[in-house]
């Protein structure tokens, strides 16, 4: 794809990238009605400045992911100058939008990978369980839930990967 | 170092990034790590994953994949036609020239073009555009009709009805006789231009229609304006 000027070109974007962008969405705006403004307003921008695409310089998706975080970031900002929110006197945390990015891909990913390896990491690592009671637990040797937490990792990096994730 | 212990150093190797390890088995690893080159340079990448878990929340995890609503992207779309008519945008209408596949198709309905129906004068009318007026709003349809020997060859632009809707395609003629051009299927986020062709030559067409679900529509081909053959009036 040269540049995104046809209309079946951003069909074709929609097709392939729309999942993550919404999902993207969602994860740093905490809402669905907005999340799906922000996907149409990003379609919108990517289809009225399709001609300055150029696969050349990044590809398709990293295009969409750029034009959907200044999406984000205009709706926060419409958001945040709405007075009720502004009445409270206190900013609400936000995360800043380049970690929310990285943490929804890292989250993503660990809904990617394989049922056994996402149990052994979520139930070792964030739920800071020790490997022998997760390995009774699941019954399989304790070795085994050491081998899943590696290869879970692994197979967590080729989803990272294959979202665009470098190191 | 025997090669059985290699591999169980190796798969202790995620439980070392993400320092599950208890301290003897840390310690002995430690010392395996710094004679193995190989794992120094597993644990290298391990390490970098192991880095960004803190970034995430288990509870999101567990959740499902957000998915958007099955009609955003047709709602897009429906936008996006609307800017391209406000601008004046227009879509590649390139007359294509009748190539591959379709050859075949071609041969069979030339053979029924002249056992049954009364014979034109086929590709000397010219290509023709329609656009069908009486559609719901959000919604486009337009057609090109390019005559040859063996009837006529269209092609449907479809927007803004539902994913997966079935579309018929037929062309009238003056006695209200219609002919069947095939039928596709619509689908938002594929080629939502669909390549037909019917038996009826287009001198002998007054109309054309489709019947898109449980919908009818028809444009009277008075309406279409004559194409130039090659012309591409898409600005890329």
């Amino acid at each position: 794809m040269a540049a995104l000027t046809r209309e079946r070109d951003v069909r074709a974007a929609y097709a392939a990238h729309s999942g993550e962008l919404y999902g993207f969405a969602v994860r740093s705006l905490g809402d669905a009605g907005l999340a799906e403004e922000a996907v149409q307003e990003t379609f919108l921008r990517a289809w009225r400045a399709g001609e300055r695409f150029d696969p050349q310089i990044g590809s398709l998706r990293t295009w969409l992911f750029a034009i959907l975080r200044n999406v984000v970031i205009d709706l926060g900002r419409a958001r945040a100058s709405r007075p009720r929110v502004a009445a409270g006197g206190v900013e609400p945390a936000v995360e800043p939008l380049e970690q929310a990015l990285l943490a929804w891909q890292v989250e993503e990913a660990m809904r990617r990978i394989g049922e056994d390896h996402r149990r052994v990491l979520l139930e070792t690592h964030f739920r800071a369980r020790p490997y022998a009671e997760v390995a009774e637990e699941l019954g399989v040797p304790e070795g085994t839930v050491k081998s899943r937490v590696y290869y879970g990792l692994k197979a967590l990096r080729v989803a990272l990967e294959e979202m665009g994730y470098e190191d | 170092m025997r090669t059985d212990d290699h591999r169980e150093w190796r798969l202790a190797l995620g439980a070392y990034a993400l320092d599950d390890l208890p301290a003897d088995e840390r310690a002995a690893l430690s010392a395996h790590l710094e004679g193995c080159p190989e794992c120094r340079a597993e644990l290298r990448e391990l390490e970098g994953v192991a880095a960004l878990l803190p970034l995430a929340d288990p509870a999101r995890i567990e959740q499902p994949t957000a998915r958007p609503p099955a009609d955003l992207g047709a709602r897009i779309e429906a936008q996006i036609a609307a800017e391209d008519a406000k601008e004046g945008r227009k879509r590649r209408r390139r007359v294509r020239l009748w190539v591959g596949g379709a050859v075949a198709t071609a041969a069979v309905a030339a053979v029924l073009a002249l056992i049954v129906l009364p014979l034109g004068d086929g590709e000397n009318s010219p290509a023709q555009e329609v656009s069908f007026h009486s559609v719901p709003k959000g919604v486009s349809i337009d057609a090109t009709l390019e005559p040859h020997a063996f009837g006529t060859e269209i092609q449907m632009y479809v927007k803004g009805i539902r994913s997966g809707t079935l579309c018929r395609v037929f062309l009238e003629d003056a006695g209200g006789r219609t002919y069947s051009a095939g039928s596709f299927r619509y689908r938002w986020g594929g080629d939502s231009e669909a390549e037909l062709s019917s038996a009826l030559d287009l001198s002998q067409a007054t109309a054309i229609g489709v019947h898109a679900g449980a919908r009818t529509f028809v444009a009277p081909l008075s309406d279409a304006t004559a194409v130039v053959p090659g012309a591409d009036i898409d600005p890329t």
